[in-house]
């Protein structure tokens, strides 16, 4: 019978598992602080002006760690509470693109294949022979190359390009979970607590239950 | 030696079952704290708690009014004229000094709260004037006729520069 | 005083008589294994969720403009709103399981014969509500998935006969699914768990009427009976922990593991997602439902899958006391319907293709196939069973039931009702 319930359970979990036209490069995301600020600061430099982060807010900027004085200077005169909208309005968006580009702030959530999937699509960008680009990973998107990895050939640069990459997807990672560390450590104390309750009352039991069997 | 031997048994159990008792509540009164805390005020509404006022729009006797923490504030820049009658004066029904209400004397912040039933008083020549039941207050936010019983509430604030307050933070 | 006040309440409300007859002292079977134990875990998951949904919806926007905002709200901004949310979201989940693992022992054990017919219809009645509550649940949050979800579903009642899109669009309150659906999704999945809770009480009072159901499936004798407590309260408490450890570690470490990518994309009534994947407690009877090439007789038989456990007390015919444990053929069954019922998992989590379709129609003819086979299984195994020879007490327990009836049998023609 435990046999069933791990093959239930292992059903459920290949059900979330969809096989990808293109294969993603699996990668883990940073989660320390430096990382995530780069992501952000990369963000702001090649994302920013055309995508909105509406759910993430310059006060949430400066919970995670921030230094006010730089979450200040990005605000200008926007007060805290302020989200992080865009540049473009969705009139000139569509003007340029034919659509509205999504905003980011659960992107590395609405993807099968999560941060993996951005991570390989910002860097799935190739020119074919005749100078026209395309994405591998999203063929039919709308969006340039944000980051030059197309046209990139200096084997340094592409290691830069993927690192920052790399940093974009951890900033957005952390956007579209803010309390995920929160969580983390709350989930251990409480998982200890738990293991510490059920010995204690796995104790309780038997100590009733020896009662019963000598009779 | 038998029964000495049940008895303790029997106390251990108890010991066993109590210590259990009490992790069990402890954890379970715990696990009630995130219930009652998801009621207090959300991070969007705690942001709303502190409000910054530019001061460099608002000229001689303009009054302000800004949202802080849903209640009218009154930021009154006032005239020489005022500033003086004011310190010559200390109140008529809540005795208290001009010094006491101001942290810069051209600027009077108070909550624009009657604090007789609540309504939001007013301007009028020589302060405010309610308009529920006709308390009047003087330019420095204090009672001067009745029903109301107290000034105007000061909100915490401070300075941050020359011409910016923040309200709420003192 | 202590004493006193129960004194003053029980001349008023039969307080402590109740919890003696129904708690304290309410006899148990002595042999229950921790496959009892779910009972009791899935009532506590039901106020679970009453719980966390009563706090949700302190913050929660019914308004197809708003929902999908305020359910990042909460994940956000509320305090420890990540937790209320990743609680009941998890907690759906681990309803679905609790009661799958429920009704799978009841299958196994035969609990669902004579004397508890009324139980399992109860049981079946809950499931359905249920389902229900899950059903409009996921559509709140107001996403791809939950939109395109209930737009199928509602769809389903097309095929009722002459009305068919009548109903459809009086069960959305529109043409299409909309703002009037999901208000009165959310009016009703805060009131089902209520009726939920209600059915939960009658199932109770028919469970202290017929008592429990036991391993060796034969009733047992006074002597075997234990006071519920401390024995099962210990145990049901033991087991809690077990069910919370690993509740903890979905809800902490793994809370995005059963959402779909597409629901954090907020609804777009224009554009369909590439795939409208169910949720898992759903899946195998989606696959049911994409297995009968027509739409009429996918629809039914996919009702008809649900409701074919109710049939049950009436298929199984045999008279060999006990569950599986004594009927080697109905143990065979139980495994191979289980191990079906996972192959139509896996078929409904996947795309159509032909591979897929050919899975789905065995697996379909074989999940309707093996019910119809009961009756005919059950009255070959106890025959086979009869001829091979059974157990001394079993053969006397079968004897003693059969005079018991034809006694009850001898009396109600008589006239005597008592």
């Amino acid at each position: 019978m435990k046999k069933f319930i791990v093959l239930l359970i292992l059903c459920c979990a290949s059900s979330q598992v969809w096989p990808e036209e293109a294969t993603l490069q699996n990668i883990k995301v940073d989660t320390d602080l430096p990382a995530i600020e780069r992501g952000m600061d990369d963000l702001m430099n090649n994302c920013h002006a055309c995508h909105s982060l509406k759910y993430i807010s310059y006060l949430d900027l400066l919970k995670l760690g921030i230094d006010k004085k730089k979450v200040d200077f990005m605000r200008g005169d926007q007060p805290l509470a302020a989200p992080l909208t865009g540049m473009l309005s969705d009139e000139a968006a569509m003007q340029m693109f034919g659509l509205v580009p999504p905003d980011l702030s659960l992107m590395t959530k609405a993807r099968e294949g999560g941060p993996s999937y951005v991570y390989s699509y910002l860097l799935g960008y190739y020119n074919t022979p005749d100078g026209v680009t395309h994405n591998r990973i999203f063929p039919a998107t709308k969006m340039p190359d944000p980051l030059g990895i197309s046209t990139a050939t200096d084997p340094a640069k592409r290691e830069e390009l993927k690192k920052t990459a790399h940093d974009i997807v951890s900033f957005l990672a952390w956007a579209s979970d803010p309390h995920s560390a929160e969580r983390h450590r709350l989930g251990y104390y409480v998982i200890g607590y738990l293991l510490f309750l059920t010995a204690l009352l796995y104790a309780v039991k038997n100590r009733i239950w020896a009662g019963l069997k000598k009779h | 030696m038998a029964d000495k031997d049940t008895l303790s048994d029997a106390k251990r159990r108890k010991f066993l079952i109590k210590v259990t008792s009490v992790v069990g509540v402890a954890g379970a009164a715990a696990a009630c704290l995130p219930f009652i805390d998801s009621m207090n005020p959300s991070a969007d509404v705690l942001a709303k708690a502190t409000t910054e006022v530019d001061l460099s729009g608002i000229p001689e006797s303009g009054v302000h009014i800004v949202a802080w923490q849903g209640k009218p504030v009154f930021v009154y820049h006032r005239t020489q004229a005022e500033i003086k009658a004011m310190e010559a004066s200390n109140g008529v029904l809540d005795p208290e000094s001009d010094q006491q209400r101001v942290k810069q004397p051209e600027w009077l912040v108070v909550v624009g709260v009657c604090t007789h039933m609540g309504c939001v008083p007013n301007k009028s020549d020589s302060g405010w004037l309610c308009p529920c039941h006709g308390s009047e207050y003087d330019d420095s936010g204090r009672v001067v006729r009745g029903p109301a019983p107290k000034n105007l509430e000061v909100p915490p604030y401070k300075f941050v520069a020359a011409d910016k307050i923040v309200i709420g933070v003192a | 005083m202590k004493n006193r006040v129960i004194g003053w309440i029980d001349q008023r409300f039969p307080l402590s008589s109740f919890v003696k007859h129904d708690l304290t002292e309410y006899p148990t079977p002595r042999n229950l294994s921790y496959w009892w134990n779910f009972g009791f875990l899935a009532g506590f998951v039901l106020v679970l969720q009453v719980a966390t949904g009563i706090f949700l919806a302190m913050h929660y926007r019914a308004d197809a403009s708003l929902s999908f905002d305020s359910v990042q709200h909460i994940m956000r901004d509320v305090n420890y709103g990540w937790l209320l949310r990743f609680m009941h979201a998890t907690g759906a989940s681990a309803f679905f399981m609790v009661i799958y693992i429920h009704m799978a022992r009841t299958l196994y054990y035969g609990s669902y014969r004579a004397p508890r017919e009324l139980m399992w219809w109860t049981g079946q009645g809950l499931l359905l509500m249920l389902m229900a509550t899950a059903f409009m649940g996921y559509l709140l949050p107001w996403g791809q998935m939950s939109y395109w979800g209930a737009t199928v579903i509602t769809n389903l009642f097309k095929v009722t006969p002459y009305f068919g899109d009548q109903i459809v669009t009086w069960l959305r309150g529109d043409y299409s699914v909309s703002d009037a659906t999901l208000t009165r999704f959310f009016s009703l999945h805060y009131l089902l768990p209520f009726l939920i809770i209600g059915g939960v009480v009658v199932h109770l009072v028919a469970l202290h009427t017929v008592k429990s159901s036991n391993p060796s499936g034969i009733d047992l004798a006074a002597r075997d009976n234990i006071p519920f407590h401390p024995y099962f309260t210990s145990k049901d408490l033991f087991g809690l922990g077990i069910f919370l450890i690993v509740y903890c570690i979905f809800v902490f470490f793994f809370p995005n593991m059963l959402m779909d990518p597409a629901n954090f994309i907020p609804a777009n009534p224009m554009q369909t997602p590439a795939e409208i994947v169910p949720e898992w407690y759903f899946l195998p009877f989606y696959a049911i439902l994409r297995s009968v090439p027509n739409m009429v007789g996918g629809v039914v038989a996919m009702g008809l899958s649900v409701m074919m456990f109710a049939f049950m007390p009436f298929l199984d015919r045999s008279r060999i006391p006990g569950g599986a444990s004594n009927r080697p053929m109905v143990k065979l069954g139980f495994y191979l319907f289980i191990i079906n019922m996972l192959v139509l998992g896996y078929v409904g989590a996947h795309p159509v293709s032909e591979r897929t379709l050919l899975i789905g129609h065995i697996a379909t003819i074989f999940y309707f196939g093996s019910f119809f086979l009961i009756p005919f299984i059950s009255k070959a195994e106890e025959r086979w069973l009869i001829k091979r020879g059974l157990s001394p007490e079993l053969k006397e327990l079968m004897e003693r039931e059969a005079r018991e009836k034809t006694q009850s049998q001898a009396r109600r023609r008589s006239g005597d009702t008592k």
